[in-house]
């Protein structure tokens, strides 16, 4: 082999195990600042933030810290208002073709905001403003707007469903909104009674999982894990509430369809592909025009004794190798670009959130009330490890209590 | 150079464009950088970082309530200055908002501008008031007037206003239209004696990146 075509050939390998390199999971970024000092965010980067707030605010939910669950969702829901604000840096470099998807600013795919919505509203209708509450749940539903097919626009039946409780309690008229949930609900939905005054919100089971898939992970998909959570029951003052599933986070994460970006990481992997194929087939031309590129010819020759001799002559040709040279340069170049162009989708994820999501609402008189909540399998058998004793706490009778059920430990 | 080289150089040039021709990846995407946000208003165009109700629209709305309440003969011409209650405002619309935030900022443009033509009574501290007088009706505290004289003032008007909004999203973007009413309502005999809105609508499409 000559020294042309193993400089070639040399090259090409180290570019095709070079596009094998790992690209950590986190790379270094500007760090977020704090908000109001909080230690949780001191590693973690600006354009992760919104999915830490997420996290952490699910988790203060879960653990009655809703002044620190407040806070986070407020400072989340600003940002996701603020993606409307013209020319978004992050945004344009994570559409260009050597930047990873996950180099944007996270503000979660739309089944994750209606949840910060949804979660934000809980909070409101605790802190006794159900109109902004109701604000929460309808911006939870323009959200769900994003819908490709018309079918799954706007499906969320318990963001209705409150939309018209809250409406109703506010001496409103809520039926438009209950109509729109009872068309999309799986069951019959309870009749308001603007008396009641424990709200009790449940859920159950864990939430869909982002993961990338195809040849470049260029599509997200979601995984979902079964739920062995179906149904619950939460037993006090000789009241039955039976909690069964209203809404499933895995069937909207599902039925969001394509989005704007599925179709860049597309462009992003036909690109790669092409590239690859282009480095290929100018590496290989480049060797071809290199074996070529010296040619043996043989001549006879007659020494001064008269002898004959056959003599090898190595001729270059001048045009094969430059066509060597300019098709090695092109194959070299389509190798880095192809190992250099960035097709991943975005996998970040809000990973503590539910499947399934569960209301009832019921009379209760101020004072502390003992219950027992009792968590169900598919066929209707308790799962014992769940079982728990949940204290309500009715106080100011001019605000609804609103208690917060779940079956998640984090 | 031989055919067949000329080729394969031809060749590699072509690959080369074409592949450096696919380094658009949003190619077919409509708008992949985003509109900006634009203020939709009879008169003025502006941009705004989201389609929610922000500071300059309540600068707008309250100014321009101030201002109507001002003209008004109940106001305008009062032999004695009316007592206002503020009522909090409802929101109809599907942002979350600090209510109060309106009514307050009405309150201080009218104090500050209306010259003692107006007065506001502080309900909200009424707990507190109360409190007070109790401590001063049982001798706890010192009083400079008699306190069992009933001295609260009740309310000649209430002000209140509400929020509603329209939103819509397409493929084009989103577009919400806020419309903000304030009425001023007698206490004696239930008439609104006044009532003006003031309406803003905004629309904007965020990066494909988003979408």
């Amino acid at each position: 082999m000559r020294p042309l075509t193993r400089f070639l050939f040399a090259t090409a390998a180290l570019l095709a195990f070079a596009g094998c390199v790992e690209i950590p999971d986190q790379p270094p970024g500007p760090r977020a600042a704090a908000p109001g000092g909080d230690p949780r965010f001191a590693n973690v980067d600006d354009r992760d933030r919104v999915l830490f707030e997420y996290r952490f605010a699910a988790s203060s939910m879960r653990a009655g810290n809703f002044d620190d669950a407040r806070k986070l969702l407020d400072d989340a829901i600003l940002r996701i208002g603020g993606v409307i604000s013209g020319p978004d840096e992050a945004a344009r470099r994570a559409r260009g073709l050597f930047t990873a998807e996950r180099e944007k600013t996270f503000i979660g795919e739309p089944y994750e905001r209606v949840m910060a919505f949804y979660y934000r509203g809980l909070l409101y209708w605790r802190d006794g403003q159900p109109d902004n509450a109701r604000a929460c749940f309808r911006s939870g539903q323009f959200i769900d707007g994003d819908a490709e097919a018309d079918t799954y626009k706007g499906d969320y039946v318990l963001l209705d469903y409150l939309d018209g409780l809250a409406s109703t309690k506010l001496a409103a008229d809520g039926s438009d909104a209950r109509t729109r949930a009872e068309k999309t609900a799986k069951h019959s939905l309870p009749a308001y009674d603007p008396a009641a005054n424990v709200l009790c919100f449940l859920e159950f089971g864990p939430g869909p999982r982002k993961v990338a898939a195809g040849q470049y992970g260029e599509q997200l998909k979601f995984q979902l894990s079964p739920s062995r959570v179906r149904s619950a029951t939460l037993s006090l003052a000789g009241q039955n509430l039976h909690f069964t599933p209203w809404d499933n986070l895995n069937f909207q994460a599902m039925t969001r369809g394509g989005r704007v970006m599925d179709y860049i990481l597309g462009n992003k992997a036909v690109f790669k592909r092409n590239a690859n194929t282009v480095g290929d087939l100018a590496l290989a031309g480049s060797a071809i025009a290199t074996d070529n590129a010296y040619k043996e010819k043989k001549r006879v020759v007659t020494d001064e004794n008269g002898r004959q001799h056959v003599v090898t002559d190595v001729e270059k040709d001048q045009g094969s190798e430059n066509t060597a040279l300019i098709l090695g340069a092109v194959g070299i170049a389509s190798k880095i670009f192809s190992a250099a162009t960035e097709t991943r989708a975005d996998t970040r994820t809000w990973d503590n959130l539910p499947q399934y999501l569960s209301f009832a609402a019921l009379r209760l008189p101020p004072g502390e009330h003992m219950a027992i909540l009792q968590f169900f399998d598919a066929d209707g058998h308790a799962i014992q490890d769940l079982t728990r004793r949940v204290a309500i706490t009715v106080g100011d009778p001019a605000r609804d209590t609103v208690v917060f059920l779940s079956e998640l430990k984090r | 150079m031989n055919n067949t080289y000329r080729f394969l150089l031809l060749a590699g040039v072509t690959a080369s464009s074409a592949f450096f021709a696919g380094c658009e990846t949003a190619q077919g995407v409509k708008n992949p950088s985003g509109v900006p946000v634009t203020e939709m208003r009879p008169d003025e165009r502006g941009f705004v970082a989201g389609t929610g109700v922000e500071s300059q629209d309540l600068v707008a709305v309250t100014d321009k309530m101030a201002r109507s309440i001002l003209g008004i003969p109940q106001i305008a011409r009062a032999a004695v200055e009316p007592s206002i209650v503020l009522e909090p405002v409802v929101n109809n619309t599907r942002f979350p908002i600090n209510k109060d935030i309106f009514l307050t900022r009405i309150r201080s443009q009218l104090n500050s501008k209306a010259m003692g033509r107006v007065s506001f009574l502080d309900r909200a501290m009424m707990k507190t008031l109360e409190h007070e007088r109790a401590l001063k009706q049982s001798g706890q505290v010192t009083a400079s007037a008699n306190p069992n004289a009933v001295e609260f003032g009740g309310a000649d008007f209430f002000l209140t206003g509400q929020l509603d909004g329209l939103a819509t999203r397409t493929s084009q973007g989103t577009s919400d239209y806020i419309l903000y009413t304030f009425r001023l309502t007698d206490a004696r005999t239930s008439r609104i004696v006044w009532e003006d809105s003031a309406e803003i609508k905004k629309q904007g499409l965020e990066d494909a990146a988003y979408r």
